[in-house]
């Protein structure tokens, strides 16, 4: 299992003394598939690889020096499009790892720029970005009713020129979820970085991690959001982050991120039955890079969506998506 | 009118973080700019308008109207600081240049 | 994957897997000239795979997809499955070579300088490239030419050429049916037939060279020559360049100068016998 032998490497950078030509063709694809190859290389910058590695890493490690800086750019433009509102912005995700300079940044593939502000903000948000030349992508109108009804974002948006992504949140789960995490006392308490941009506290880092990871995904991207996870740890006051845990009724979420982050990235932990569920599922992944477990795998898929919606609406958004040629991958 | 009202107080600047590499082919000036990642393709007036802000120094339209003056005919001054606060607002849609 | 190889085109290797047998084996007679090491550590994982267990076996439908690929690609038939392992090689190159500078262009080369020929597909680029190849040109490439940002030289990516159509005819007939593969008929491209580079193509494909002319092509028109303007050269390789962007900086600094150096002509022509009449009197003049 190529995730395994992936996980067993960012654990122990030394440990790929010990690989053949085989078993660094599988831990290369198990990374790329995962987008943790950025992370692989900054990991490995100071072992001895293969001549053939060599570039393949610092190609890995260029590829994430220029998304972090087109991340930080996205950033800079959204301050300067909503500066003027004088709202906080809070930088989610990537973005906000490479503007704070946390260790979780090093290697790190960002995406979209995704953002919290107030909820009572988010009409003069989405004008001033569209003032600013970003414009809605979906123009299905279910998808968008959808998006505005029940998730915990504006639908996705796109600048018409950059042609780069913004996701704008309001709450930190859809409000279909089962948990309620306080997003106003998230912003409340979140830092300045200046130009009216902000992070989260360490604390509530985590929180949004897991709650990203746990309560709301499909696991998707899970080591790479686990990975993320045992770095934030590393910043937090153990007191505090119990207590913004079950502030934002995510203390169950959060103690089990921590069992796994320790049993896969750590110095090991005693996983429950549900933990290991979840630990083959981020696992699943052959030597070719391809998703093995398909059972496990849409299970996970049906999962998360049980956990946003009630059953009925499931179906019924199942339904409307399959019509359309969308499978789980 | 308006705009010039608007333009005898609005302040434009360049940070250094945003400089450029350029490369003039023909007529057409590229503009690379690391920041972004953007290459723009731009023609004169508008790589001399960033010229007069390289110091990092804000300056209004009327001022970068007069330095530019001083180098080039720019006609009567009304049509010209009309074009340069145009071309001064497209550049700060490119984050070339910031509101100061 | 079941079946599986390892190929080295010019600078990348590659390593394929796939459901079937078929198209690896194909593969393997058709790049029997180039290394397949089979234990080396490869740049790219190329996967080709069935879309759901049951196409595996019954009409069976190729994925293709790797360690770059696209969520929307369109399955393809078994029966083409050799173009699904170049299109899946392809596409490792287009979204995931840092390198080189990638130029959507073919490249030949003589007394050690570089033509490189770029336009969209059916500009006659492709098939150009393969019968200058046949006539005292050494083949480097016909879909990529690797621009080096620091020595600005072209390096040779010399995959099977891939003709399409009437290309077919023409080329079939000069190298003769040992260096051509299965006629894929009716594909989404229609007709297409794999020609293998000449062997010193493939015994120098680590060998690059400096560019010495850059051509537009363009088939199916009456001869005729223009001048392009250099802003307007940059806009076109930027346009033909699928990594430019992911580079930053040193491409911005590496195609200038290339555009600055290297002399350009937009050229259209009816046939490809004067179409090589062209470029040969073009190279005498300008290169």
């Amino acid at each position: 299992m190529s995730a395994a032998l992936l996980v067993r490497t960012l654990r122990d950078p030394a440990s790929v003394a010990a690989l053949d030509a085989s078993g660094w063709n599988s831990l290369i694809a198990a990374a790329r598939a995962e987008r943790l190859i950025g992370t692989l290389a900054f990991r490995l910058a100071d072992v001895t690889v293969p001549p053939a590695v060599m570039p393949i890493l610092s190609d890995a490690r260029a590829d994430a020096a220029r998304e972090a800086r087109q991340a930080l750019w996205e950033a800079d433009r959204a301050a300067q499009a909503l500066g003027p509102l004088g709202v906080r912005v809070v930088l989610l995700k990537g973005t906000a790892y490479a503007a704070a300079g946390l260790k979780a940044r090093q290697g790190r593939f960002i995406g979209d720029l995704d953002i919290l502000v107030p909820v009572e903000a988010m009409a003069a948000v989405e004008q001033a970005l569209i003032v600013a030349g970003w414009e809605w992508v979906k123009d299905d109108p279910y998808d968008d009713a959808y998006y505005r009804q029940w998730m915990h974002e504006l639908p996705p948006m796109i600048h018409a020129t950059r042609d780069r992504m913004i996701d704008v949140h309001h709450t930190i789960l859809p409000l279909t979820a089962r948990q309620t995490p306080d997003a106003a006392a998230m912003i409340a308490d979140a830092m300045p970085l200046g130009d009216g941009l902000y992070v989260l506290s360490p604390e509530d880092r985590v929180v949004h991690a897991v709650a990203h990871m746990l309560a709301d995904g499909d696991l998707q991207g899970g080591l790479r959001n686990l990975w993320d996870i045992h770095h934030l740890l590393a910043d937090t006051e153990p007191n505090i982050l119990e207590a913004r845990a079950a502030r934002h009724g995510l203390g169950f979420h959060v103690r089990q991120a921590q069992r796994l982050a320790a049993a896969l990235y750590g110095s090991g932990a005693r996983l429950t039955l549900w933990d290991r569920l979840i630990r083959a599922r981020l696992l699943a992944r052959n030597g070719w890079g391809r998703e093995t477990r398909k059972a496990l795998v849409f299970a996970f898929f049906l999962r998360s969506h049980w956990l946003r919606m009630p059953p009925l609406m499931l179906a019924r958004h199942l339904w409307t998506k399959w019509r359309k040629g969308h499978r789980p991958q | 009118m308006g705009w010039q009202r608007v333009a005898a107080t609005k302040l434009y600047r360049r940070e250094g973080v945003d400089a450029v590499a350029a490369c003039a082919l023909d007529d057409i000036v590229l503009l690379y700019h690391p920041r972004s990642g953007q290459t723009h393709m731009v023609i004169s007036p508008v790589p001399e308008i960033l010229d007069e802000l390289a110091d990092g120094a804000p300056a209004s339209v009327a001022q970068i109207h007069d330095r530019l003056a001083r180098s080039f005919d720019l006609g009567p001054a009304d049509d010209a600081m009309r074009e340069i606060a145009v071309h001064l607002d497209a550049l700060v849609a490119l984050g070339l240049v910031r509101p100061a | 994957m079941r079946h599986q190889l390892t190929l080295r085109i010019g600078p990348a290797t590659f390593r394929i897997g796939s459901a079937w047998p078929a198209p690896i084996a194909q593969l393997t007679s058709l790049y029997a000239t180039y290394p397949q090491p089979a234990d080396a550590i490869a740049d790219f994982t190329v996967r080709l795979q069935p879309t759901s267990l049951v196409r595996r076996f019954i009409h069976p439908s190729i994925f293709i997809t790797g360690d770059h690929g696209l969520a929307d690609a369109a399955p393809m038939s078994l029966s083409h499955g050799l173009l699904a392992a170049e299109m899946g090689m392809n596409l490792q190159m287009a979204l995931g070579w840092r390198r080189h500078l990638l130029l959507h262009a073919s490249s030949v080369e003589k007394d050690g300088r570089v033509l490189v020929m770029t336009g969209e597909s059916g500009s006659g680029k492709s098939t150009l490239a393969a019968l200058l190849g046949e006539r005292g040109w050494r083949f480097m490439g016909d879909e990529f030419a690797l621009l080096d940002l620091e020595s600005g030289a072209i390096l040779p990516f010399p995959r099977l050429v891939s003709l399409k159509n009437r290309a077919i005819g023409v080329v079939a007939g000069e190298v003769g049916a040992a260096r051509m593969g299965p006629l894929l008929a009716a594909t989404a491209k229609g007709d297409i037939r794999h020609m293998v580079p000449r062997a010193d193509a493939v015994a120098h494909m680590g060998q690059g060279a400096m560019p010495a002319l850059l051509l537009f092509p363009r088939f199916g028109h009456a001869a005729d020559m223009r001048a392009v303007g250099q802003a307007e050269i940059f806009m076109r390789l930027t346009q033909a360049s699928t990594n430019y962007v992911a580079l930053g900086e040193p491409a911005f600094t590496a195609l200038t100068r290339f555009v600055r150096d290297v002399p350009a002509r937009a050229i259209d022509f009816p046939t490809g016998e004067e179409a090589i009449a062209m470029v040969e009197r073009l190279w005498e003049e300008m290169a």
